[in-house]
């Protein structure tokens, strides 16, 4: 690279040493991702000098409270009631938050994981309290997130599909499921469900191609 | 006795020539490191080079004697940034090699396109020597590991966009179902009243499936999330789910 740069008008706060750059509007969602950055930095620990460490070993304080979240809420969906389900979304909605909030220096396939754990679990929630929308896309964004061996999301957004009578958009879901999944954990269940929407599809007079 | 006449006709000849040569060379040359010069560069600006370094030589606000000190914390954001986005530049520039090297031979694309291609290339590792010498400087060490962060940050940033985006769509279809679902729900009552089912006065649970009144009725006997032969299955694969990871 040539040894020249573009000097930029930039202008730093003297006291919260926040940067910005009033001539150069274009800029500025730069210089904010660049400040919260800079925020981050000052969080951590300070024997790392506000320096991130290396992505490996990961900080494990906030997975361990992400965990206990998710079995309250894993708990509170197993009583089966359409309240605790709502709180359970609530809890998963948090946890989700702080998965996705982790510093970005940290491990993204931890991450990718756990949110898609997170937004599996809470897809489940929504189905339990009928919200059925909500719960394809929080199946779709787990699936989104790990493809192979989350046979369930895939089993979760073809039972919401089919719950809003989506059946031609079920059935090519769950059939990409199976192809997916093959022979793993949850492809049996897969398989079933893909041959109900087709019955009923049947039974409707729809044409199955 | 030399015949100067006779002799300056040669003597002018190998001049003119060797004169025309080293013109045509000169002007060749001045002409294609004009063209190379002005090869369009293979990636816009570097913005976070540029903030970096701009932090580097900070100029005094207006109404200020001296710069405001930029702390070291600022500058190792910046360059963390810059670092990200040279990894995005190296991932860019790795894809990019096979397929337009493979185009080249087939001489699908000119041979400038590839001249700027090796010169990002070089460009780009000329650039990360750059930043973990910077890396160092700020923070002993940190040199080997700044690209390993800033890959794991690229990483993050795709995953959170990707969700983001699939997210966005639960909005929308939200929208669309609540439409669907009043729908459905003034075709069921109106069903109802035509074959005036006592039973049905509590259809407002939202449980309807678009479809056939039958199936609707089952849905109220029923209960959540199925009907007919789905409801054994259902409520099988719910419970079965719930809480195992």
């Amino acid at each position: 690279m040539d040894e020249t740069f573009t000097l930029l008008p930039l202008q730093i706060d003297p006291s919260s040493k926040a940067l910005s750059a009033l001539s150069l509007p274009d800029l500025s969602s730069h210089l904010t991702t660049l400040n919260a950055l800079h925020r981050t930095l000052l969080s951590l620990p300070s024997e790392n000098h506000a320096t991130p460490p290396a992505p490996l070993p990961s900080n494990p304080k906030r997975t361990a409270q992400i965990d206990k979240m998710r079995d309250q809420a894993n708990s509170l969906l197993r009583k089966s009631s359409p309240a605790s389900a709502q709180e359970a979304v609530k809890l998963y909605t948090y946890a989700i938050e702080m998965a996705l909030g982790r510093p970005g220096w940290e491990p993204a396939g931890m991450v990718r994981e756990q949110a898609s754990v997170l937004f599996a679990n809470r897809s489940q929630a929504y189905m339990a309290v009928q919200m059925w929308p909500e719960g394809a896309s929080d199946a779709e964004t787990s699936v989104g997130l790990k493809r192979v061996g989350n046979g369930k999301a895939w089993w979760r957004r073809g039972r919401c599909l089919m719950e809003m009578g989506r059946w031609e958009e079920a059935r090519t879901w769950v059939k990409e499921g199976v192809e997916v999944e093959g022979g793993g954990e949850g492809a049996g269940e897969l398989a079933n469900l893909g041959k109900e929407i087709e019955a009923e599809m049947g039974r409707r007079g729809m044409v199955v191609g | 006795m030399v015949n100067w006449v006779g002799l300056a006709v040669p003597f002018a000849y190998v001049g003119i020539l060797v004169g025309s040569l080293a013109t045509f060379s000169s002007l060749y040359r001045k002409r294609k490191a004009a063209s190379s010069a002005s090869l369009e560069p293979w990636f816009p600006a570097h913005l976070q080079r540029n903030i970096y370094l701009s932090l580097l030589h900070l100029e005094p606000a207006p109404g200020q004697e001296k710069a405001t000190p930029v702390p070291d914390s600022v500058l190792k954001a910046a360059l963390l940034q810059r670092a990200c986005e040279d990894i995005r530049r190296v991932l860019a520039v790795r894809s990019a090699k096979q397929p337009l090297s493979t185009l080249l031979q087939r001489g699908s694309v000119g041979d400038d396109l590839w001249q700027r291609f090796l010169r990002a290339e070089k460009e780009v590792e000329a650039e990360l020597r750059d930043v973990v010498e910077e890396a160092n400087a700020l923070q002993s060490g940190w040199g080997q590991v700044i690209f390993q962060s800033a890959n794991e940050m690229v990483n993050n940033a795709i995953i959170r966009e990707k969700v983001a985006e699939t997210q966005a769509k639960a909005k929308a279809d939200r929208d669309w179902w609540d439409k669907e679902r009043a729908n459905i729900q003034s075709n069921f009552m109106k069903e109802l009243d035509d074959a005036d089912v006592s039973k049905g006065t509590t259809s407002a649970s939202g449980n309807e499936r678009p479809g056939s009144d039958e199936d609707a009725v089952l849905v109220e006997g029923g209960g959540p999330a199925s009907s007919g032969s789905a409801a054994g299955k259902g409520g099988k694969g719910g419970k079965k789910r719930k809480g195992k990871k």
